[in-house]
């Protein structure tokens, strides 16, 4: 499987794809200057697979992470997810420079972020349903599911603390179980390490994966650490907006 | 309880906080804002209700008066007492005469009153502060207490009453004789100008004094509870031009027109400059808000890559901008009524350590401060202060409503 080339939609023979990407294009304007980060990326991710990026400061990936994530549009090319109910040989939902509806996204995939990003007003339980509540889910099941999440990051004993009463691995336990809680078909992962040490940085890629692996969600990591990619199911590097 | 809800109200009450700074400021200001605007109101009700009781305990509800004279005044009598509404009627007469006390002069205002059927009408038991109304007879006045102190007469004087009557006996050439009366009690209404100089005495020792035979000047009406005093004027009009009676019905509401509206005008202004405290603390909640909004950024970049729709991340900071209002008014409410309650503690340690005491009540009539809350001035100073601060949370929600995830997310 070719990233450059992952064009067509995928047969019934072929692993059910959770997120496809045509020939991405974007360039950011400064002033005069046109910097195109982008130029005609393309990408399918199959249900379960771990995918890693890699790729120079500026290369693009958080860029292509925006893009993947919904939460930008390009200035070319489509970017099509499975929906969270679709079977497999489904029409994938999206389209050209179209952002979905927002609450449809959040079931569409997970989001992790290198800076965590917890609400600190409310503790680690409270954020994990913060984000079911959003996705839609239901206010007992969003709590069960919670429970359950925060228990397999580790943290059952800390569900009440606040975000800053958590050290930086905890707090990113919290963020992969805020990631998981709709069930994603799919998480997107941003440099879940950055902030952390090597050793818990370690043990949150484990974690991380290990629960993707479990629940045969796909995962896409953008990261520094080529440990960490080496982890992963396909290893793709980006350089000057291309998959190489 | 809905994301945006819980989320508002933990931003506002973040978990281990009893008393967040930008809360308790927000919530503050509207509160100082809703106290101030309930005290000032129901001072100026209370001065309003006071001035109304007053005028309703003097005058009765209704006061017919007659063209003239009410030559006979026991048939008209006859025929208001049976207007449904009215449960008491009184006649009296009115004028004004020269008094004269230790050769000191005064020319009082000078009632008559009907002993037999006043109480019915008018309280004037408890305005009684020295003597008893039970000694008023024909040889007896009961003087204002201010008017007994400027002439230094305490009860058991003696003074002398001088009626226009005796002038019209002096152009005859005639040897006036005044009429001398014994002070026998001595009341206080509780409001400067009509206890200034007014004095009582029977009604027919006025209509000796006055020479008007058996007629009066006019009659006081007491109505039933919860009547309508234009309603019940009318009625008695409608019966007297049958009868083809010369006297006229007016309520005290009409009768007073003039000084109610200037009354309710001035309670109006003082109501709608107030408001624009609530509205000076509505801008400063949004502006804590909008700071929120803007130390926030990332967070409200958060819930938009987690799905929340962009009117649900508004919804959060007007939900904000509600329960401040809320607070802040059920704080100010309290705040209010608290100080109501001990108006008249505070308004005298202040006149006391200003040394006001006396101003109060010569320019401001009342001894204490009167206060009269009514039930639909809280509720719109309720309604005017919620939605003042719901109103306040729109242009941060709005703002944070359109800002993309993306740049949220990248902010500084």
């Amino acid at each position: 499987m070719t990233p450059t080339s992952e064009t067509e939609l995928p047969t019934k023979e072929k692993t059910a794809p959770v997120l496809v990407a045509r020939d991405l294009h974007k360039t950011f304007t400064s002033g005069d200057r046109r910097l195109a980060v982008l130029r005609g990326a393309s990408l399918s991710v199959s249900a379960g697979e771990s995918i890693s990026i890699r790729g120079e400061s500026g290369a693009g990936k958080s860029t292509l992470l925006n893009l993947l994530a919904g939460l930008d549009t390009p200035d070319s090319g489509e970017v099509l997810w499975r929906s969270q109910s679709g079977s497999f040989g489904e029409p994938l939902v999206g389209g050209p420079s179209r952002l979905l509806k927002t609450r449809e996204l959040g079931k569409l995939r997970g989001i992790i972020f290198q800076s965590f990003y917890l609400v600190p007003e409310i503790d680690a339980l409270a954020n994990v349903r913060l984000a079911g509540a959003i996705c839609g889910l239901a206010r007992g099941e969003a709590k069960a599911r919670a429970h359950e999440l925060l228990a397999q990051v580790g943290l059952s004993e800390r569900t009440h603390h606040l975000p800053a009463q958590l050290s930086g691995g905890e707090r990113q336990r919290v963020a992969i179980a805020r990631a998981l809680i709709a069930a994603p078909p799919l998480v997107l992962a941003d440099e879940p390490t950055g902030n952390l040490d090597e050793r818990t940085g370690d043990t949150i890629i484990d974690l991380l994966l290990g629960l993707c692996r479990e629940r045969q969600t796909a995962l896409l990591l953008v990261t520094h650490n080529p440990a960490h990619a080496a982890k992963c199911t396909r290893r793709l590097a980006l350089h000057n907006g291309l998959f190489a | 309880m809905t994301w945006p809800f819980y989320l508002a109200l933990r931003q506002l009450f973040p978990k281990g906080r009893v008393f967040p700074f930008f809360t308790v400021i927000s919530v503050l200001g509207v509160a100082l804002g809703v106290a101030l605007l309930i005290v000032s109101t129901s001072v100026m009700g209370g001065f309003g209700h006071q001035i109304r009781q007053m005028i309703v305990d003097t005058q009765g509800e209704v006061q017919l008066r007659a063209y003239g004279l009410l030559q006979d005044p026991e048939a008209v009598l006859a025929q208001v007492e049976a207007v449904p509404g009215v449960v008491a009627a009184t006649p009296f007469a009115e004028g004004v005469a020269m008094l004269e006390f230790a050769r000191k002069p005064v020319f009082p205002a000078i009632q008559g009153i009907d002993l037999e059927r006043a109480e019915a009408v008018v309280p004037l038991r408890r305005f009684v502060r020295a003597g008893s109304l039970d000694a008023l007879d024909d040889d007896g006045v009961i003087l204002s207490a201010p008017l007994a102190e400027s002439l230094g007469i305490r009860l058991g004087s003696r003074v002398d009453l001088y009626s226009p009557l005796l002038l019209e006996r002096l152009k005859g050439e005639e040897l006036p004789m005044p009429r001398e009366l014994e002070v026998v009690g001595i009341f206080e209404i509780g409001h400067q100008q009509l206890d200034n100089a007014l004095a009582l005495v029977t009604l027919r020792t006025m209509q000796e004094l006055y020479g008007l035979g058996e007629a009066v000047h006019g009659i006081n009406v007491k109505l039933a509870a919860g009547s309508d005093p234009d309603a019940v004027a009318s009625r008695i009009n409608a019966r007297l031009a049958d009868e083809a009676l010369p006297v006229r019905a007016r309520s005290w509401l009409d009768a007073n027109e003039d000084f109610l509206f200037v009354l309710q005008l001035e309670k109006n202004m003082i109501f709608f400059l107030l408001t624009f405290i609530i509205v000076v603390s509505a801008f400063s909640v949004a502006s804590s808000l909008l700071i929120a909004v803007v130390r926030k950024t990332r967070e409200i970049g958060l819930l938009g890559a987690l799905g929340a729709r962009p009117w649900a991340v508004a919804a959060c900071f007007c939900f904000q901008g509600f329960f401040i209002g809320l607070v802040g008014t059920g704080c100010g409410l309290g705040l209010g009524l608290t100080f109501l309650h001990f108006r008249n503690d505070v308004v005298r340690v202040f006149t006391e350590l200003t040394g006001s005491e006396e101003v109060l009540a010569r320019f401001y009539q009342f001894s204490q401060l009167p206060a009269h809350t009514a039930r639909a001035d809280l509720l719109l100073i309720i309604a005017s202060a919620i939605v003042i601060s719901t109103l306040a949370g729109l242009l941060p929600a709005w703002r944070a409503a359109r800002l993309r995830p993306v740049e949220a997310l990248r902010a500084e």
